[in-house]
């Protein structure tokens, strides 16, 4: 019979002393555990999926004929994963374009992909902005969320505007008050656009109704 | 000296007691060894009904068989009759071993590859005998499955039977019913059609959306297997459902099985207190054996009941094959199936790891601990009333956001794209593609004159085409009117344009949205009906 049951009576607590054999079971126990969170960080490991960095981007190049007009439907790319648009004087001046996110003409590279749940958003020409099918994410033809459950605005990438000789004549650059890639200007002489999908720009947060920050 | 003595101690027998007797003797003992107990005299006796003998010899398969040991050796008379358990926990152990066993015969033609999984789809509608049926079986098992042990634990919840002792039993049914369901859509992506792949995405986004980032990027990760889902993430997808989930699944329906032993069915609310064990106390008059009563009726549930699913499944049900998985092109009003529209109604709300994560997450935690928080005293429905009207609530609660999740609810489109869609929808085949191919005579024709089409289906198609088609008339577009063209293209096959025509009111120019589809003479969307 043990000490611990020597002493037990019926409704009276009794302190047992931890004896030598119970501190190292509580030991062992210990490292057990220990040694199981290890295996288990290294299962996590092995489960990763082994990729390179950057695999699923590349740099495209876009003829400047394959840019659509300025208010034109986007042009979709579906192998870059990537929409161009071109922001004329009627996207900048959209009253539907939220005050937080003004946005310059010019051209964007937009992600194909659809910032709530990965759905891919769909150009609706009568009602003039993307739609996701998924959720209802609305998005205006510059990128900008109005409406839907997503939180913040379309992916974008940052172009370059090349001429015949491959020369960089312009590139488009982060807002630093938004951190969103500002549309470009074309200047005359492009002849086709670089867009490196290797490095996305992520869209600003927007979760307001009707869209803003 | 012999190397071995090989002994038959049947010629012993048979030597001290002549064959006739000694075969019977052994016969008895063959049955009684197959049955754990029960000798062929015995047999007949469960066989005909007849009175057990005492000590009652029936028991002893309970005792020393496996089988047996998972059921009790009798119920109670109150849950004898279809009230209050409704079989729903029967059904639900019925349908794993159902959707098992036509689980393990799909594997026979499936290779979990993006390359080939639909191509054996396609073989197994089209080349494998019963091979459709085998799909519709396993499919229709799923769903029915999913919908029995959700109102199975509706019932536990409506009779208080989660109440002391039967807490952890209650914890086990909700893992298992987390199983089933997770189960039923991880099956989900082996298809590899539009319908796989876009639920799923949503699924895995779910998962990134895990704050904070390094964890969500590392889980979504390891659950498609690549940045996008693909080869890694079928196969990840496939040994969840063929082997992980069942684990969990056998396993917890082991506890779950056990513990509804140890204490017996719960009794009808007013027949019993909160915290007793009916098994330990059953009058001798109150007791229907498991033999011959239950398991006769356990047999003939398990033929009926596939019987009718044969019948469904060969007449009524068949499960949806979408076009093959496109990772460019997410198909218009993809849904969630249903027993997850909940979810996709509460995803449109808004925060994504509010409403996706934290929410159903909370829902969860609190069913599972629901009896160790709910200890009201009684059981009976009177002193219940908040509880029952908590859960009617929940009901209804998520019957709404069920109908929010479905593609009524904030994702309707443009009304010329929802018009063609209603005919060449992207997510069933819809029905332009099921008209019959004879009835799509060459020609133009108004959607405006649909009753002057040269037959039945056309004056159909046309009529549904119209009425989508006036609904794009508003303040900003007028006289919206629609056209379908049948082409005849190549040999057999048949170039059909739907055309929405209207007139922008704000410049007075016409505008146009139409959309072509090909279909070809043995296309099959009828699926060989």
């Amino acid at each position: 019979m043990s000490e611990a049951e020597v002493q037990a009576q019926p409704g009276v607590l009794t302190r047992v002393p931890m004896s030598r054999r119970e501190f190292l079971y509580y030991l062992w126990g210990v490292s057990m555990a220990l040694f199981m969170a290890e295996a288990g960080g290294a299962l996590v490991w092995f489960a990763l999926p082994r990729f390179r960095e950057g695999e699923f981007g590349g740099v495209f190049s876009v003829p400047v004929e394959q840019v659509p007009a300025a208010d034109a439907d986007p042009g979709e790319f579906p192998a870059g994963r990537f929409w161009l648009v071109n922001l004329g004087e009627a996207s900048v001046t959209d009253p539907r374009q939220p005050q937080d996110y003004p946005m310059a003409g010019g051209v964007r590279a937009i992600y194909k992909v659809c910032t709530h749940l990965g759905c891919l958003y769909r150009w609706v020409p009568v009602n003039e902005r993307f739609e996701c099918p998924c959720h209802g994410s609305k998005f205006l033809r510059s990128g900008t969320r109005i409406d839907g459950p997503a939180r913040r605005n379309l992916d974008t990438f940052l172009i370059q505007a090349v001429d015949e000789a491959g020369t960089v004549l312009a590139e488009s650059e982060q807002d630093p008050e938004t951190s969103e890639a500002r549309s470009l200007e074309l200047p005359p002489s492009t002849v086709a656009l670089r867009i490196d999908t290797g490095d996305r720009v992520r869209g600003g947060p927007n979760s307001k109704p009707g869209g803003g920050r | 000296m012999a190397l071995f003595r090989l002994h038959l101690p049947l010629l012993d027998e048979i030597k001290a007691k002549g064959v006739r007797r000694a075969l019977t003797d052994k016969a008895d003992d063959v049955v009684t060894r197959v049955t754990a107990g029960l000798n062929i005299r015995e047999v007949r006796g469960v066989l005909r009904d007849d009175a057990p003998a005492r000590p009652n010899p029936r028991l002893k398969p309970h005792a020393e068989g496996f089988w047996l040991h998972m059921k009790p050796t009798y119920y109670h008379n109150l849950v004898d009759g279809l009230y209050p358990t409704f079989r729903l926990g029967w059904l639900s152990t019925f349908f794993f071993a159902f959707e098992i066993l036509t689980g393990v015969f799909l594997m026979f033609y499936y290779t979990p590859s993006p390359l080939v999984a639909y191509e054996d789809m396609l073989n197994l509608l089209s080349n494998v005998p019963f091979g459709r049926l085998m799909r519709d079986l396993h499919k229709l098992g799923a769903e029915v499955m999913v919908a029995v042990v959700a109102l199975h634990m509706l019932r536990t919840f409506v009779t208080g039977s989660y109440k002391k002792p039967r807490q952890f039993t209650w914890a086990t049914g909700v893992i298992l019913l987390g199983v089933t369901v997770v189960l039923s859509f991880s099956g989900y992506l082996l298809p590899w059609d539009q319908l796989s792949l876009w639920a799923v995405t949503i699924g895995a986004s779910m998962f990134e959306a895990i704050p904070p980032e390094v964890v969500g990027r590392a889980v979504n990760l390891i659950v498609r297997g690549a940045p996008e889902i693909g080869a890694g993430g079928l196969l990840r997808f496939y040994l969840l459902h063929i082997i992980g989930l069942p684990l969990v699944g056998i396993l917890a329906l082991g506890v779950h099985y056990y513990k509804v032993i140890l204490h017996g069915h719960s009794l009808p609310p007013e027949a019993e207190e909160v915290g007793v064990d009916t098994a330990k106390r059953v009058p001798m008059d109150r007791r229907t054996y498991f033999m011959p009563q239950i398991l006769t009726r356990e047999l003939f549930y398990v033929a009926g009941l596939t019987a009718i699913l044969v019948g469904a499944a060969a007449f009524f049900y068949h499960a949806p094959l979408e076009p093959h998985a496109d990772t460019l092109v997410t198909p218009l009003h993809t849904t969630a199936p249903w027993y997850f529209l909940w979810v996709q109604g509460m995803l449109k709300l808004g925060d994504k790891v509010l409403w996706g994560l934290i929410v159903p997450g909370v829902m969860t935690g609190l069913l599972l601990v629901l009896p160790y928080i709910e200890v009201g005293p009684s059981r009976r429905y009177a002193d219940r009333r908040v509880g029952l009207s908590i859960g009617a609530l929940s009901v209804a609660v998520l019957a709404v956001l069920s109908y929010m999740g479905t593609p009524w609810y904030a994702v309707q489109t443009s009304a010329d794209q929802e018009a063609i869609a209603e005919l060449v929808p992207q997510t069933h085949p819809g029905p332009l593609r099921l008209a019959p191919w004879d009835d799509l005579v060459v020609g133009t024709y108004e959607a405006g004159q649909w009753q002057n089409a040269p037959n039945a289906t056309l004056q159909e198609l046309l009529r549904i085409f119209q009425e989508g088609v006036e609904r794009v008339e508003s303040p900003e577009r007028t006289s919206p009117s629609g056209v379908i063209v049948i082409e005849d293209w190549q040999n057999g096959l048949r170039k059909i344009t739907l055309r929405v025509l209207w007139t922008e009111t704000a410049t007075g120019r016409p505008g146009e949205n139409s959309q072509s589809v090909y279909l070809h003479r043995d296309s099959g969307y009828g699926q060989g009906e």
